[in-house]
């Protein structure tokens, strides 16, 4: 708590000083109250640990999993049979949890597509399943492992294509957009016609606790599918298939909100991205194929201990808390975020309902995201529905912590496949919904674009 | 949610601007430290961090000759100088570990070299295969590549293996590991060094436009905190399983080089890793360090955090015989090691670090 206190004064008391040469500035968003991003969760962390650090306010029992679960995260698998760690494979895309999610952050696109990489392609075929997912690709389930141990053949290699889309901003700047193709080379059985392809970045995964712990009811309350105001904005909350609780239940993670709790990101991650079989997913992924069983019956390779630990550790990172929120610039790219209505997606402030880990119970957070689908147009589309998500919708992601991605994770590759280089390509790729904000981005002169950028890196 | 600037600066005028703003007047833009500073977050860059990728790419080049000539003539000198060129390549790279942020892990260098535990069942698929070994199947095979791999083959399992135990499958691979290692320490000095991808800039130039550190201080914190990074994984890892795993049992098939016993070598030069970040110094090139920052103001900290750092590494030096026995026979003497490491990242955790903040 003093801790806190002496922050604040310190933060005050700079903005105090600033204040006379700023008093002819009309309007400035006060972010002081976006301090704490994580609430009591929040680190003030500004080195290349600002992802990985546990929730300052966890609890002693907690924190003690948590730091369980952290070694859990680092942990790298290998070919059974071995006394560590074993169960890796036979096909898998990567083999620990930080390989993809590196210092807990995000990870680039890769410099060589079929080398181990946080990148993989996600599959499946027009139509949905039983539960209104989508439906699996057969040989090859619904997502296509690009890795193998030795002896087995991976599911396919990718291959990917660019293509260039030129934006012109109002000042006349050009900024040259790539987009990547993907596609399956050499895949180990014949490929049924017709496969959806849709890639996916491993994304920062600290604070997913709070945003499980939102209550569902203040999601939905942000939703207008109609668009009954008419702000061209139509959020939509997905719905998605829980296999453990056989229950449909509100999506919240991954990239189109197609998971609905932490355990089963978590536990998907493992048997998909690994090869590792857990609680929730007694089968290799690839048990009914001719590379992907082991013909061990070691199943579960995970303890259940680890997997609650892993659980736990993803929901109780700390939040870094945004810098130089007290800086003019910053404050006028508050402003124009708000003017460009990029709020009315990346909705800065949210709040938790209870939870049973006391360290994110009813915390006032700045994630800014309003966990909803969104149409983003056709230029981000992967046109492969997920439950309810379109191929034109994806999950506004939270913003929080993103300006610190060049110090965490050394690159600035942003949205789902990791194409934008930087924050204003991933603003210029913006369309659909956010179609009206990426043009009011277009016409604003260097300064105010500069201001936004500021704001954007100052989360 | 929006405010007019004034009243926030009423707000802050209401807590501290009288404090503050004095502060303000004064410093404008001179930090009386940015020249201490300077030459610190210039020397650790150039003369410890970026000198140890050196040396260890360096010792890795004499690693690979070493296995060339074993696998041209596999005989017990041969052998025993790749050993002693394996253990001469690992000290840089544990005494890199007090710092392991910038290339070592946005390139995923960390994982190609020094991956654990060694994927066995792999390796000896590989070994009795057709396939020609060479470094890029290694590198397809991420998990049975890098020091511990190679480890493996020259000690083996039990770390008996003599030159007549090698087979040429065997030779072949430690030549592709070998070389594959080298890769990987060529592109973590590179990363480093100025003439090529230059990381070590964004220290130097810390606070002054540097792409990852607004201030000298938040580089400094990047650098305390890697300490503290080591002293942890030291202490409540690298020491912590082996000893007491699934809560007090020893099991030494959780140890970092338990195939070389090398372990007790590579846990003192983790901290040595310590040791040349705050002195400055690495290979009889003394420098500025961390100590320069905090012997002037606090010498009764200075002193503290040296003494932590040489009780911590005799404690470990001090650990009678092997790594793999002592766990099960000489666990008191263990206990102390992970003590006096304890103590050190105590110190660096909860004062050293909040020291150089508020500097």
């Amino acid at each position: 708590m003093l801790q806190r206190i002496v922050f604040l004064l310190i933060l005050s008391s700079l903005a105090s000083c600033a204040s006379d040469d700023a008093s002819d500035y009309t309007e400035v968003i006060d972010l002081n109250e976006r301090l704490y991003a994580g609430g009591e969760t929040t680190t003030f962390s500004v080195t290349s640990n600002a992802y990985r650090t546990p929730a300052p306010n966890l609890s002693a029992a907690d924190l003690s999993i948590h730091l369980m679960g952290d070694v859990d995260f680092e942990s790298v698998f290998v070919t059974s049979p071995s006394t560590i760690n074993q169960g890796l494979g036979p096909v898998f895309n990567n083999s620990s949890c930080i390989s993809c999610h590196i210092r807990d952050g995000r990870a680039g696109f890769p410099t060589d597509i079929n080398a181990r990489s946080g990148l993989l392609l996600r599959t499946s075929l027009f139509g949905t399943d039983e539960n209104g997912g989508p439906l699996p690709v057969p040989g090859f389930g619904l997502q296509v492992q690009n890795q193998a141990i030795f002896g087995y053949s991976p599911e396919a290699n990718y291959g990917v294509n660019f293509s260039e889309i030129t934006e012109v901003l109002a000042d006349g700047t050009v900024v040259i957009l790539k987009k990547p193709q993907f596609s399956l080379v050499n895949a180990y059985a014949a490929m049924p016609s017709g496969m959806l392809l849709s890639p996916r970045i491993g994304p920062p995964v600290f604070g997913l606790g709070l945003l499980e712990a939102m209550q569902e009811a203040d999601i939905l309350a942000l939703q207008d599918i109609t668009d009954a105001n008419g702000d061209g904005i139509s959020g939509k909350a997905n719905y998605v298939w829980d296999p453990e609780l056989g229950q449909t239940v509100i999506g919240r993670f991954g990239w189109k909100a197609n998971t609905g709790t932490i355990r089963q990101q978590c536990a998907a991650a493992y048997v998909e991205d690994m090869g590792i079989t857990n609680l929730l997913f007694q089968n290799e992924t690839g048990h009914d194929q001719s590379n992907g069983q082991d013909g061990l019956t070691d199943d579960p390779e995970l303890t259940h201990e680890i997997l609650d630990q892993i659980v736990l550790y993803c929901r109780t990172l700390a939040v870094p808390a945004p810098r130089n929120i007290d800086n003019l610039q910053v404050r006028e790219g508050a402003v124009i975020f708000d003017q460009l209505e990029c709020a009315k997606c990346h909705m800065p402030r949210q709040q938790t309902g209870y939870s049973p880990i006391s360290a994110i119970s009813n915390q006032v957070f700045y994630p800014y995201t309003d966990m909803l689908l969104h149409d983003m147009g056709e230029g981000l589309a992967d046109n492969r529905p997920d439950f309810l998500a379109s191929g034109r919708e994806w999950k506004t992601r939270p913003l929080w912590g993103i300006g610190l991605t060049q110090l965490v994770n050394g690159h600035t590759d942003f949205l789902h496949d990791g194409r934008a280089r930087n924050l204003t390509e991933a603003i210029l790729w913006h369309g659909g919904e956010g179609e009206n904000a990426k043009n009011k981005f277009k016409a604003l002169t260097k300064a105010k674009r500069d201001a936004l950028l500021a704001f954007l890196n100052s989360l | 949610m929006k405010t007019g600037i004034f009243s926030l600066s009423l707000l802050a005028l209401a807590s501290t601007a009288i404090i503050s703003c004095s502060d303000n007047e004064e410093t404008t833009n001179v930090d009386t430290n940015a020249q201490l500073f300077s030459e610190v977050l210039t020397d650790l860059t150039t003369d410890v961090i970026t000198s140890t990728y050196n040396e260890l790419n360096t010792k890795a080049m004499a690693l690979e000759t070493a296995v060339n000539t074993l696998e041209a003539s596999p005989n017990a000198t041969n052998l025993a100088a790749v050993k002693a060129a394996w253990s001469a390549t690992r000290a840089p790279w544990e005494q890199s570990e007090g710092f392991l942020y910038g290339p070592v892990d946005s390139g995923g260098i960390d994982p190609s070299m020094d991956t654990w535990p060694v994927n066995v069942s792999a390796m000896n698929a590989i070994l009795n295969s057709n396939t020609a070994i060479t470094p890029a199947l290694i590198a397809e095979n991420p998990e049975a590549r890098g020091f511990h791999l190679i480890e493996f083959l020259v000690w083996g399992e039990d770390g008996n293996k003599t030159a007549d135990e090698l087979t040429a499958r065997e030779l072949e691979y430690l030549q592709a590991a070998a070389a594959d290692l080298q890769n990987n320490t060529q592109i973590l000095y590179d990363g480093w060094k100025v003439s090529g991808g230059n990381f070590g800039a964004n220290f130097i130039n810390a606070g002054n436009g540097s792409n990852l550190y607004p201030s000298q201080k938040a580089a400094l914190q990047e650098i305390i905190e890697g300490l503290i990074t080591i002293a942890d994984e030291v202490g409540n890892g690298k020491i912590e399983g082996p000893l007491n795993s699934e809560g007090g049992t020893p099991d030494a098939s959780l140890e970092e080089s338990r195939f070389s016993n090398n372990s007790k070598t590579d846990f003192a030069n983790n901290i040595r890793s310590i040791q040349n970040i705050y002195m400055g110094d690495f290979n009889g090139t003394s420098a500025s360090g961390l100590t320069d920052i905090i012997s002037g103001s606090n010498p009764t900290l200075d002193a503290q955090v040296k003494e932590k750092i040489t009780a911590a590494i005799s404690a470990i030096e001090n650990i009678p015989g092997t790594f793999s026995d002592a766990i099960h026979n000489n666990r008191a003497a263990v206990g102390n090691a992970q003590a006096k490491v304890a103590e050190l990242h105590t110190l660096l955790q909860g004062t050293v670090k909040a020291y150089v903040a508020g500097l």
